[in-house]
């Protein structure tokens, strides 16, 4: 079944359209990311999705059944907020409740619902402190913790590793998946970072000023990406552009090349040029160069490279891993 | 769950309707407009007219001719009108006694700063009834204190009966004021200097600007649309003083009309004294004659000034 | 880049500091001198007031004679109550009406909503007594006069739009996602009011009712045209006329004035803390 459904969702503030025709359909139990950079429009579907925010036209079906007219509370989600959104002089288990109790639940319900999540979420000494004295880790799980209890049809996450260092961020990323194993929720996760799209994501949706750019597996986002805008946004770091002469050679407007794809070639190198700069890493080492006929690429090489710079070296693409893109910016197929 | 055949792509979604919106803003929408609104039209409306034997008669402007020109109200108004301009300009004594006082208050880590504070902030809520008596006994020749104290200081010849001369009773009355208030722009300039970041602070220091100097280059000028705020408000404000005069000189704004504003005109006007009866129109003319004068000073702190005081986000 | 030597330096900021406390502590005199002597002197015996007015109480000169007096001479009860009940009243009207107001303002996007502001907001630069001719007759009409409710719903409508000003910008600073967690948790628009934006804004809340309350309690003109009547009289009122009575008894006059400021000063000390608190988090701006 699908658990949710966009039909021609547009949305326009004034004189400006921020979304523009969505059409896109979510099956029951996947995981489903909204991922594209700032003003997208990725916030405002999300909020569409929640009936925080009307849509100008369109139609959004919850469990097959149209959401319009519906408050968000009689939507059957649950949502977890970039700013986490406690309630400050509640304590966490009352934050955790509140909803139940609003709608009515029996106390011993509550109550079972209100351990089973703190079990799950490692909550439960927690559960009598205010959230002004936890950490932002903490936080974090009590908001999750706080859509959990609701049993939603639909999990909604708007940017929740935002606010988090970077440590952290990893470790509450593998909390969301295994939370999505465990629970099978279907689930609508809104970010920026494409990181975090493609290790968590079933399906990957791509927004870009509004409009959907592609819709796939991460996969296949990363092998065969629809357009110049998707193929730059996914994979870090970027995939190089090639455009002018090298690329009309081809028989394109543009090439795309990702850094993990280029080697260091000494025989029959297909670019010459000097090593601008050099990044070392340790696992991994970033070589800027500056090609004679293609421009600056950005090379990644396993490990430690030996590589000075202002030392002049050439470098290959892997057999099969150039992209080519025409006027349109659309992705033609490969030869 | 039934499923409903979506409605055509393009067609508005209706938005619920909203009355908490309504809710939310209508007691102080009904109570500001008709406490606050409606008797200013009221006020503004009964200037253009007079009342003849319990009739009412539409005469436009001709009540304004009579306070500018007849001889009954205009040697009044114009007398009253000349000392509230210069009420004014003693009360302006408030800011910039306000802002120094607020700018030493807001030295870093002055001790005691809180006390200061406090102290100082303390005249102005008092009521008039205490500051104007106070101070009416407190310079009252009967009582000897005000001699004495000057007289402890060498400065015994100062001494005259300030509230009771014409010549110097409502240059006393604007002191006795700027006394009272000088806590409201020292409260809030204070506030405005303490949120200029301490690293502009610290980047002054650096640059060898310090003292007086740093407060006049550098702080004065973030915290000019505070000044600006607090000089329309002291310009309203003292349009619409009242009680001061009252309490300490009475209606009558004694000694003969030296301490005669715009307020005790307009009181005496509406309710009659002595021997004139109250004029309900000739007082909606003095009120209105209020408020075009306080519009005025508005509009063009509004348009003129407020566009060139730059409001600076940190 | 000025250099100067170390020792210079410190003296000069020293010297600095020095000038700044004696101004200041100057300025106090000169602010609270008036107060305390009033004070002092109203706990004197006639005698002793005229004789060594800048003395302190002392045993031969203490005298509660003024006091007593004042309590006789007047229902000041009755005045004290009065007071009491406009000021916490229109206080309550403010501060309730105020923030609905404020919250509806800066939450929702609605077609009227900047006009909205500025006609509420537009009250801060007009003052009420100018539409007194009006509102007696509204008051007259509605068989308000002599009644405590003119006065409290006068001070409501002056108080509302500087309460309207500074609350909508506090308002504004709330969180979105706290008010749609709320939203997505069941609860009503007026919950997220009362329950959610209401005690997140409570520093401003203080900053408003100390700025409206000082007026208000100590306001003139409209008790005196107004509600005059003796059961409906204020403090301030009651005061003034009492001083005007008994303007030779030189004990009352001070007694009378020192239950003036007393209270003021006790609610002054209450509230301080919070005013500073208010104004400095951005109320006034």
């Amino acid at each position: 079944m699908t658990a949710l459904e966009l039909v021609g969702i547009t949305k326009r503030f004034g004189q400006t359209e921020v979304l523009s025709g969505i059409d896109l359909a979510v099956a029951e139990g996947e995981f489903a990311v909204f991922v594209g950079p700032s003003g997208c429009g990725k916030s405002t579907l999300l909020r569409i999705i929640a009936g925080l925010d009307g849509q100008t036209s369109g139609q959004v079906r919850i469990a097959g059944a149209n959401a319009d007219g519906l408050a968000p509370a009689k939507r059957g989600i649950g949502m977890v907020f970039q700013s986490y959104a406690l309630y400050p002089h509640l304590n966490v288990a009352q934050n955790m409740s509140l909803a139940l109790k609003r709608a009515g639940l029996a106390r011993a319900e509550i109550e079972r619902r209100l351990t089973v999540a703190a079990e799950m979420l490692e909550l439960t000494p927690l559960l009598k402190r205010k959230p002004g004295t936890l950490s932002g880790g903490q936080r974090q799980r009590v908001a999750i913790g706080r859509a959990i209890v609701r049993q939603p049809k639909l999990f909604l996450f708007d940017e929740p590793l935002s606010n988090l260092d970077a440590a952290l961020r990893v470790n509450t990323r593998i909390e969301i998946a295994n939370l999505h194993r465990l629970l099978g929720t279907t689930m609508i996760y809104v970010t920026h970072d494409q990181v975090e799209a493609m290790t968590l994501a079933d399906k990957i949706v791509v927004l870009s000023s509004g409009t959907i750019q592609q819709v796939g597996r991460p996969i296949e986002l990363y092998t065969a990406p629809a357009n110049l805008f998707v193929a730059g946004f996914i994979g870090s770091p970027k995939m190089n552009f090639i455009a002018g002469a090298e690329a009309r050679r081809a028989g394109a407007k543009t090439l795309g090349i990702r850094p993990e794809h280029i080697r260091i070639a000494n025989e029959n190198p297909r670019w010459d040029g000097v090593v601008r700069h050099a990044e070392h890493l340790g696992s991994d080492t970033y070589l800027y160069v500056r090609t004679d006929t293609a421009g600056e690429l950005t090379v990644r090489v396993a490990g430690e490279a030996q590589a000075a710079v202002g030392e002049r070296i050439g470098i290959s693409p892997a057999p099969a891993t150039l992209h080519r893109f025409d006027d349109a910016d659309l992705r033609l197929a490969p030869l | 769950m039934t499923a409903s055949a979506p409605p055509p792509v393009g067609a508005a979604a209706r938005r619920p309707p909203r009355p908490h919106i309504i809710v939310f803003l209508a007691p102080a929408l009904l109570v500001y407009t008709a406490v606050m609104i409606v008797p200013l039209l009221e006020t503004l409306r009964l200037s253009l007219f007079i009342s003849v034997k319990n009739e009412t008669v539409f005469r436009g402007l001709a009540n304004f001719g009579t306070l500018f020109f007849d001889d009954r109200y205009a040697h009044a108004f114009w007398n009253a009108l000349r000392n509230n301009i210069f009420f004014f300009i003693i009360q302006m004594l408030q800011n910039p006694i306000g802002i120094g006082l607020a700018a030493l208050l807001a030295l870093p880590r002055l001790r005691a700063s809180a006390f200061y504070r406090t102290a100082i902030f303390l005249p102005t809520l008092l009521s008039f009834v205490i500051v104007g008596f106070g101070w009416k006994l407190i310079l009252s020749p009967l009582w000897g204190v005000a001699p004495s104290l000057l007289g402890d200081v060498g400065l015994k010849f100062l001494f005259a009966p300030y509230l009771g001369r014409e010549s110097s009773a409502l240059t006393t009355l604007g002191l006795i004021s700027v006394w009272q208030y000088v806590g409201v722009p020292m409260m809030l300039c204070y506030a405005a200097l303490i949120a200029i970041p301490d690293e502009i602070i610290d980047a002054a220091e650096v640059d060898g600007i310090i003292g007086i100097e740093q407060f006049f280059k550098v702080k004065l000028p973030l915290i000019w649309p505070t000044v600006g705020m607090i000089s329309i408000l002291t310009f309203v404000g003292n349009f619409n003083a009242f009680d001061l005069v009252y309490v300490t000189q009475g209606a009558l704004a004694g000694p003969n009309y030296s301490t005669d504003i715009l307020g005790t005109l307009l009181y005496r006007t509406f309710f009659g004294y002595q021997l004139q009866l109250g004029d309900p129109n000739m007082g909606a003319a003095v009120a209105t004659m209020m408020f075009l004068i306080i519009l005025a000073g508005v509009c063009v702190y509004l348009f003129a000034l407020q566009r060139r005081l730059n409001r600076y986000q940190f | 880049m000025r250099c100067s030597a170390g020792s210079t330096a410190i003296n000069s900021k020293l010297a600095r500091r020095f000038a700044a406390h004696a101004v200041l502590i100057g300025y106090t005199a000169v602010a609270l001198w008036p107060v305390l002597f009033i004070l002092a002197n109203s706990f004197k015996s006639r005698r002793a007031i005229f004789a060594a007015p800048l003395a302190l109480p002392g045993p031969g000169s203490f005298d509660l004679v003024g006091y007593t007096t004042v309590l006789r001479g007047g229902s000041f009860g009755t005045y004290f109550a009065n007071s009491l009940i406009v000021t916490l009243a229109s206080l309550a009207g403010i501060i309730a009406f105020g923030s609905m107001a404020a919250f509806a303002l800066a939450e929702y996007r609605f077609r009227l909503n900047t006009l909205t502001g500025l006609y509420l907001m537009l009250g801060i630069m007009i003052p009420i007594r100018l539409g007194t001719i009006g509102i007696l007759e509204l008051m007259v009409g509605t068989h308000l006069v002599n009644t405590l409710a003119a006065l409290i719903l006068v001070y409501i409508a002056s108080g509302l739009p500087i309460a309207v000003f500074v609350l909508t910008e506090f308002m504004r600073t709330i969180s979105d996602d706290l008010k749609n967690a709320g939203r997505i948790d069941g609860l009503s628009e007026y919950e997220i009011f009362g329950w959610l934006a209401l005690p997140l804004v409570r520093p401003a809340l203080s900053t408003v009712a100390v700025f409206t309350m000082i007026p208000i309690w100590n306001d003139l003109w409209f008790p005196l045209i107004l509600a005059p009547g003796e059961s409906t009289k204020t403090v301030t009122l009651g005061a003034q006329q009492f001083i005007g009575q008994y303007v030779t008894d030189w004990n009352a006059v001070l007694a009378a004035l020192s239950l003036g400021i007393l209270p003021v000063i006790m609610l002054y000390v209450l509230f301080s803390k919070n005013l500073i608190r208010g104004i400095s988090s951005g109320a006034i701006k």
